[in-house]
């Protein structure tokens, strides 16, 4: 029960602290000279984290009217649902960021509500998991101290690795710190695609096809290496043709953007 | 990075927290392998002990715990069993460790076959009790890991705390740090790490004393050096006025030339003496209101020739301060506005105590006043608002050495909207007696 509650905590814990410190670290950086914006920011994803917990408990209350929509598939398309809204708002937060990250742009309203819906909408789908969770265990018979216990454990290392890849990213280099975080954007973008995608096979909106390889015999993604790569890179052992394509192509959406381009591609940092 | 306390903090903890949880998950794997050992180890001796045992009719249903049974097979004859065995058998006659399923529950089952006695024995023991047994005994072990993380948290915060008492002590020093005291800082009592720091910032004190030192002998220098020529200069300007024709442009140049040098050496000395490492106060007790009455008078003339009113309201308000200091203050405010409001303006003098004691001198005249934008920077230097340029003579330095009078009488200067129609307003609010 402990083992188990570790790692389906773990799992959407660590999903939702590795985004908001890649976005938090990345904004950070795009306006590290302006202290208004810090300020700001800080509001903003104070505002997304309240919202996101709200969200979260909120789903997870109203899961049994939701599961009977659409056939009884609902909780598989509302999931599917809110990881596309997460990738569209990560592209516009992305092209809205583009320019210069002055002041006046930090503190634009589209960007600030891209950001929060991102953050919000993340933490709500990986919260609502765990609140189900636990409510589930609360009404079982037995296993609730470990499965508490396990749940401390997993929220303990999956803050603990957001806070580490945060002060990490924030530890390198503007230009560096860009790039890595950029790419890290784009990869989570691949990632809640291709569940999406599973979600919407589960739910047979999405007809089943043949896995493209097996790597479970190299890493299992029961594991917490599995868990931990699955969350910062969307590992599957046993991925079909369209999760992969789909992974592929909100990746390719991410690094479309202006921005994307600006700190890979040309080579030049604006401030 | 924003804050070092915040990273040194969050980063210790994080690095603490994720280590430590990971270890506590690989121990509890350990732990569980190893009770799982021996749990193995504990049903291997049970096979032992009923392989012991007779076959009698008080054997064939043998009481015991809920979590274990046994079966003894003699041939294709249950000979003994525990009462929660079936009757038919637990599982295959292999010898060694196997899973079965059966009354509702997944069980561990050992085999073993009794050579001498051509018996095959089987025990079993309920794998999930024995999971909760064994994960209760390892959570134990756990627990006060994540208990102990709140705890080194407020931990790290009190050392962090402590060890960044001295950077804030040195930042606090820094900033209530007189702006005249240029005694270097105590190196001996900081810590190694930050005696670099005091070392670099007492050098930059003393590279700062020396410069002033230098300003403090050039100024005094150029006022004595310059102070007789410009005089001489004045004589001969006199003198020459009689010989050649006083209103030709090149005489009414020279004249104004002469006195405006004459005006930006009484302007530096004024500035030196006022500046807050030069400054040695005389406080008395004085009379605002009556201080402004003498300077007003003086400058009347001036404002006379413009056709200026130069109006002074108010009443008597007592504060502790320098004369001289003072006077400086209210000439320069006096004469600025005239110089910035066209003839025929008009410029007021207000000396008023406020409530709680603070007294307030405002300066306002109908000029075109001052930008917004502007009044940050026209306390500065030689800094002189785009509009005063034109036209009017002036070395930028009149309202530098009005913040540095206020500033010696703990006193605060602001500029803005006079309540004429236009113009500005410069507002000196000294503090209550007692609290200067």
């Amino acid at each position: 029960m402990f083992l188990d509650s570790v790692l389906l905590i773990l799992q959407e814990i660590l999903e939702a602290a590795l985004l908001l410190s890649v976005l938090l670290a990345v904004n950070l950086q795009l306006g590290a000279q302006v202290s208004e914006a810090r300020q700001l920011g800080g509001l903003w994803y104070a505002a997304a984290i309240c919202c996101g917990i709200l969200g979260a408990a909120a789903f997870a209350w109203a899961m049994p009217t939701i599961t009977g929509w659409f056939n009884d598939v609902g909780q598989e398309v509302t999931n599917a649902g809110m990881h596309f809204v997460i990738i569209a708002c990560l592209y516009v937060h992305c092209r809205l960021l583009r320019k210069k990250a002055d002041s006046e742009r930090m503190r634009s309203l589209g960007a600030g509500l891209t950001l929060i819906t991102v953050i919000a909408l993340a933490i709500t789908r990986e919260g609502s998991e765990i609140f189900l969770y636990l409510r589930g265990i609360s009404g079982g018979p037995s296993g609730v101290t470990s499965a508490v216990l396990g749940a401390g454990v997993a929220c303990g290392i999956g803050v603990s690795t957001g806070i580490l890849l945060y002060f990490g990213l924030l530890s390198l280099s503007r230009r560096a710190a860009l790039r890595v975080g950029l790419a890290l954007l784009s990869l989570f973008a691949g990632n809640m695609a291709a569940q999406a995608v599973q979600l919407l096979i589960q739910a047979d909106w999405i007809p089943y096809s043949a896995p493209l390889w097996d790597t479970s015999g190299v890493l299992q993604e029961y594991t917490i290496t599995g868990q931990l790569l699955y969350a910062l890179v969307g590992y599957e052992a046993t991925p079909s043709l369209i999760q992969v394509s789909s992974y592929l192509g909100a990746m390719l959406l991410i690094a479309s953007t202006p921005l994307f381009r600006q700190h890979w591609w040309s080579g030049k940092i604006s401030a | 990075m924003s804050s070092i306390r915040r990273f040194l903090i969050f980063g210790a903890l994080a690095v603490l927290t994720l280590f430590s949880f990971i270890a506590a998950l690989r121990g509890y794997q350990s732990s569980m392998e190893e009770a799982e050992t021996l749990f193995d180890a504990q049903l291997l001796d049970l096979s032992r002990l009923v392989a012991n045992l007779e076959t009698t009719p008080a054997t064939r249903d043998l009481r015991l715990g809920n979590n274990l049974a046994f079966q003894v097979w003699e041939h294709d004859r249950l000979g003994s069993a525990s009462h929660q065995a079936p009757t038919t058998p637990i599982t295959s006659r292999v010898q060694g460790f196997e899973f079965a399923n059966f009354g509702g529950f997944r069980w561990r089952t050992y085999t073993r076959h009794d050579e001498g006695h051509d018996r095959w024995i089987m025990v079993a023991e309920r794998s999930d009790l024995r999971f909760l047994l064994a994960e209760n005994i390892v959570l134990e072990t756990v627990l006060p890991i994540l208990l102990g993380i709140p705890v080194t948290g407020l931990l790290i915060w009190w050392v962090v705390s402590k060890g960044l008492r001295p950077l804030e002590q040195l930042s606090e020093d820094l900033q209530h740090k007189p702006a005249h005291d240029l005694t270097p800082l105590a190196a001996s009592t900081a810590p190694r790490e930050l005696k670099p720091v005091v070392r670099a910032i007492n050098g930059l004190i003393g590279r700062l004393g020396a410069a002033l030192e230098r300003e403090k002998r050039l100024s005094a220098d150029a006022a004595h050096e310059l102070r007789t020529p410009i005089a001489a200069l004045k004589v001969q300007l006199h003198n020459l006025s009689r010989e050649i024709d006083v209103h030709s442009d090149s005489f009414q140049q020279l004249e104004e030339g002469v006195d405006r040098m004459g005006h930006l050496m009484e302007q530096l000395t004024a500035l030196y003496r006022t500046s807050p490492e030069q400054f040695s106060e005389h406080r008395v007790q004085l009379d605002l209101y009556a201080l402004a009455q003498e300077t007003v008078a003086y400058w009347y003339p001036l404002f006379q020739a413009k056709g200026q009113t130069l109006e002074l309201v108010g009443a008597p308000a007592q504060i502790r301060g320098d004369p001289f200091a003072l006077d400086t203050l209210l000439a320069n405010l006096i004469s600025n506005a005239s110089k910035y409001t066209p003839a025929h303006g008009h410029v007021q003098v207000s000396v008023k105590t406020l409530p709680g004691g603070v007294v307030e001198l405002l300066v306002q005249d109908d000029g075109p006043g001052i930008d917004a934008a502007e009044h940050s920077r026209i306390f500065e230097r030689f800094y002189r608002a785009d509009h005063a340029i034109e036209g009017v003579p002036g070395c930028g330095l009149g309202l530098t050495i009005v913040q540095h009078v206020a500033e010696l009488h703990q006193a605060t200067v602001t500029v803005g909207s006079s309540s004429f129609k236009t113009g500005a307003a410069f507002r000196v609010v000294f503090p209550a007696e007692g609290r200067a």
